[in-house]
């Protein structure tokens, strides 16, 4: 394992049963990720793009090793190799007891603030409750601590005796950040921390992951629906589109020079604030993402694809070396310049 | 005011501006109060006492079920203090022979007797009776004129039953016994129900299928001749029908709590909670827990209308509790059996239907307060 690398996903696949009958058999399976790789690099910021339901909760909630948890007929593959203090680990080789010591490396911003903080305990219970699991703090000491991440986030210490019910959408988004903050990860899943907010909130979660990053030399990999997000804060990009990886590479390259068709479709789609780009023509796909249960064979994007071609049905494409740093699962694409 | 102290010096000024800045700092204090965090039980309790019926419903049922455990000190056929040549003697905590205070009967001294003779005698003896003094199983056959059971009547607002004891009291003391009842099955049948529905809720797979076969076998057992056989053997008492009704009233709950637990375990702040590194005993008591138990705590006054119901069933059908024991169910029974004599049925029917009309009310209120939406039919 690269040294250099925090993470390294290698062929990861998620499968979630599909029970029915009068026996609750399985009937079918949802492939909610679909045999993908990639890498997380040390004290990079991935951004991890796709539209709604192409599973990147799901690669989330994988590396974190908890979707075992709420849905045991869940069937994962592949492996998660982890970079720990102990050295290196695939996540997928342990079970829940043995991966406990790991858990304060990896934590996760979960993507609904509502249901992800549990309502009956107070704020301060909420954001403690890894340092109870991972430190052996006294109750002065966590509340110090507790006092201080609420600061960072930008709430106030005080706000710690209330009650989450008590806060909006934007500030439940930054306790479930600071409470991801509070063993100082190396590692951090930020499931789109920021599309509950107003855009001008937005801003400022997003700049305090970026200080907080610095700060603490964290890893993000940050999972958004919408590029022009990732675009401000990622060193790199990857691209997915039903479980499927589709491009990875430089963020600044994917957004100015994209290669595979889903990313220029999801480009097009971003609202440009620069009207030199304006006049670009819009990719706009046709039909809707099929569902997981019923993909299309060979390239899942084929029904949808402006570039489609009749072969596209008979394999299923890889990541490619397209140029410099970035990769596409595409072997008809070429290097796109938008003129600049 | 302010200006006075300042002209006069006056040594009591200081004192003044010193409380008057302590009530302004109270009245900050009050206000963060305000300002702070109410839990969700907080927020409940505080729409709960919104709702006036089950509110004061709540307040008196607490209050008579709290009373009702110092009746021996109300209603009682035993003297609360007397005194007899120079000594003073506490007849509700121990027991007397009539010849102590030179009675001229067998066994225990009847204290009734006792202060009517002192009063008459015009000696220093005096005798402190109960507020009514009658017991619930003191047979007055030998005060009483006529055959029993006797109509209400001043000294004995209810009457007496068949054997002359007096129904008011056996009534008041029966609500305390149907009241014990019913919480204590309520809070076994709770305990027992949500250790095995979280355990199947949580576990869930092979745990949860032949759990629940086991208790799909279990609850065809059926419940009445369980009761006969067992009560054909030894006689029944107060812990033994507690235990006999909990053979079966655990299941219900179960189900509740293992829906429930199946539900939250799918929530997102226990896949966090697991995420953080907590173990299955943490999930369970602090997260999944606290937020499963709305089905059964709106539930539990009605758990409790359903104990006093057993009990009365069972002690009307004789299976209850073992005789003299004051129970409504007995009551009913007779009055049943003695149809003419309309007090013996009356006034238990009233005793039980404004208990039970009492809960339900609170019971109502409970599920309301924990119902989120704003606006409320009761209020
Ligand atoms: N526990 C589960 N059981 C069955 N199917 C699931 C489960 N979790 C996710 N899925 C399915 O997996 C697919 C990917 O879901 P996922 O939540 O990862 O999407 P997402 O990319 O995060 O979408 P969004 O942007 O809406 O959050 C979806 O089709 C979803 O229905
Ligand atoms: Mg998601």
């Amino acid at each position: 394992m690269n040294p250099e690398n925090i993470l390294e996903i290698k062929n990861l696949s998620v499968k979630f049963p599909v029970t029915g009958g009068l026996f609750l058999r399985k009937v079918a399976e949802i492939e909610a990720v679909d045999d993908i790789s990639f890498d997380i690099r040390r004290g990079e910021t991935l951004g991890l793009v796709g539209e709604s339901g192409c599973g990147k909760s799901t690669v989330g909630k994988a590396i974190l090793n908890i979707l075992k948890f709420a849905s045991p007929d869940v069937a994962i593959g592949g492996s998660l190799f982890f970079n720990s203090d102990y050295g290196e680990i695939d996540l997928l080789k342990l079970n829940r007891n043995e991966m406990r010591k790991y858990r304060k490396n990896i934590q996760m911003i979960f993507q609904d603030p509502y249901s992800s903080l549990n309502a009956r305990l107070s704020v301060g219970q909420i954001i403690e409750e890894p340092l109870l699991y991972h430190t052996k703090m006294n109750k002065s000491e966590r509340r110090e601590k507790v006092a201080w991440l609420l600061d960072k986030v930008g709430l106030q210490a005080e706000q710690s005796k209330r009650y989450p019910h008590e806060f909006s959408g934007g500030q439940r988004q930054r306790i479930g950040i600071a409470r991801a903050l509070s063993t100082n990860p190396k590692l951090i899943i930020a499931d789109e921390p920021v599309s509950a907010l107003d855009v001008s909130i937005q801003a400022q979660v997003i700049n305090l992951l970026q200080d907080l990053q610095s700060e603490f030399d964290l890893s993000v990999l940050f999972i958004a629906h919408d590029l022009s997000v990732v675009e401000h804060i990622s060193s790199r990009i990857a691209v997915m589109y039903l479980g499927k990886i589709f491009e990875l590479g430089i963020g600044k390259e994917i957004y100015h020079h994209p290669n595979h068709p889903y990313s220029k479709a999801l480009l097009s789609a971003v609202p440009l604030p620069n009207p030199k780009y304006r006049d670009k023509e819009r990719i706009i796909l046709e039909g809707d993402v099929p569902t997981p249960l019923n993909k299309p064979s060979g390239c899942v994007f084929r029904n949808r694809c402006p570039i489609a071609k009749p072969e596209c049905a008979n394999f299923i494409p890889v990541l490619e070396k397209k140029t410099g740093e970035q990769y596409a699962a595409c072997p008809y694409t070429k290097y796109d310049k938008v003129s600049a | 005011m302010s200006e006075n102290s300042k002209n006069y010096k006056n040594p009591d000024g200081s004192n003044l501006t010193d409380s008057s800045s302590k009530i302004e700092t109270k009245i900050e204090g009050n206000d963060n109060k305000k300002d702070v965090s109410t839990s969700i039980f907080k927020k409940r309790w505080k729409k709960f006492k919104t709702l006036k019926r089950g509110y004061y419903s709540f307040i008196i049922i607490l209050i008579l079920y709290a009373l009702s455990f110092i009746l021996p000190l109300l209603v009682n056929k035993d003297a609360l203090i007397v005194q007899y040549e120079g000594d003073y003697y506490f007849p509700v905590f121990s027991y007397y022979a009539a010849e102590k205070f030179g009675q001229d009967i067998p066994g225990e001294a009847n204290y009734r007797l006792l202060n009517e003779k002192f009063k008459n005698d015009d000696s220093d003896n005096w005798v402190l009776m109960p507020l009514y003094p009658y017991g619930p199983n003191q047979n007055l056959l030998d005060e009483l004129e006529g055959s029993p059971p006797h109509p209400p009547s001043i000294g004995h607002i209810c009457g007496t039953d068949d054997r002359a004891r007096d129904v008011f009291a056996r009534l008041l003391y029966g609500f305390n016994i149907s009241l014990s009842f019913a919480i204590l099955v309520t809070i076994v049948s709770y305990t027992i129900g949500t250790m095995v529905g979280s355990a199947l809720g949580y576990y869930g797979g092979k745990v949860d299928i032949f759990g629940q076969r086991l208790i799909e076998i279990w609850a065809t057992l059926p419940f009445l001749y369980t009761i006969i056989i067992v009560s054909s053997i030894v006689q029944p008492n107060f812990i033994l029908l507690v235990f006999v009704l909990n053979l079966f009233w655990w299941i219900g709950i179960t189900y509740y709590i293992r829906g429930e637990f199946y539900r939250e375990k799918a929530r997102e702040y226990v896949s966090a909670a697991v995420s953080m590194g907590a173990k299955n005993r943490t999930i369970i008591l602090k997260h999944i827990l606290p937020n499963s138990l709305t089905p059964i705590i709106s539930f539990a006054p009605f758990a409790v209308v359903g104990g006093i119901a057993s009990l009365v069933a069972l002690d009307y059908l004789g299976f209850g509790l073992p005789p003299p024991t004051p129970s409504w169910g007995q009551l009913m029974n007779q009055g049943l059996s003695n149809i003419n004599y309309w007090w013996l049925v009356t006034f238990p029917l009233i005793a039980m239907f404004l208990s039970l009309l009492s809960i339900v009310f609170i019971g109502e209120a409970v599920r309301e307060a924990f119902d989120p939406k704003i606006y409320s039919r009761l209020r």
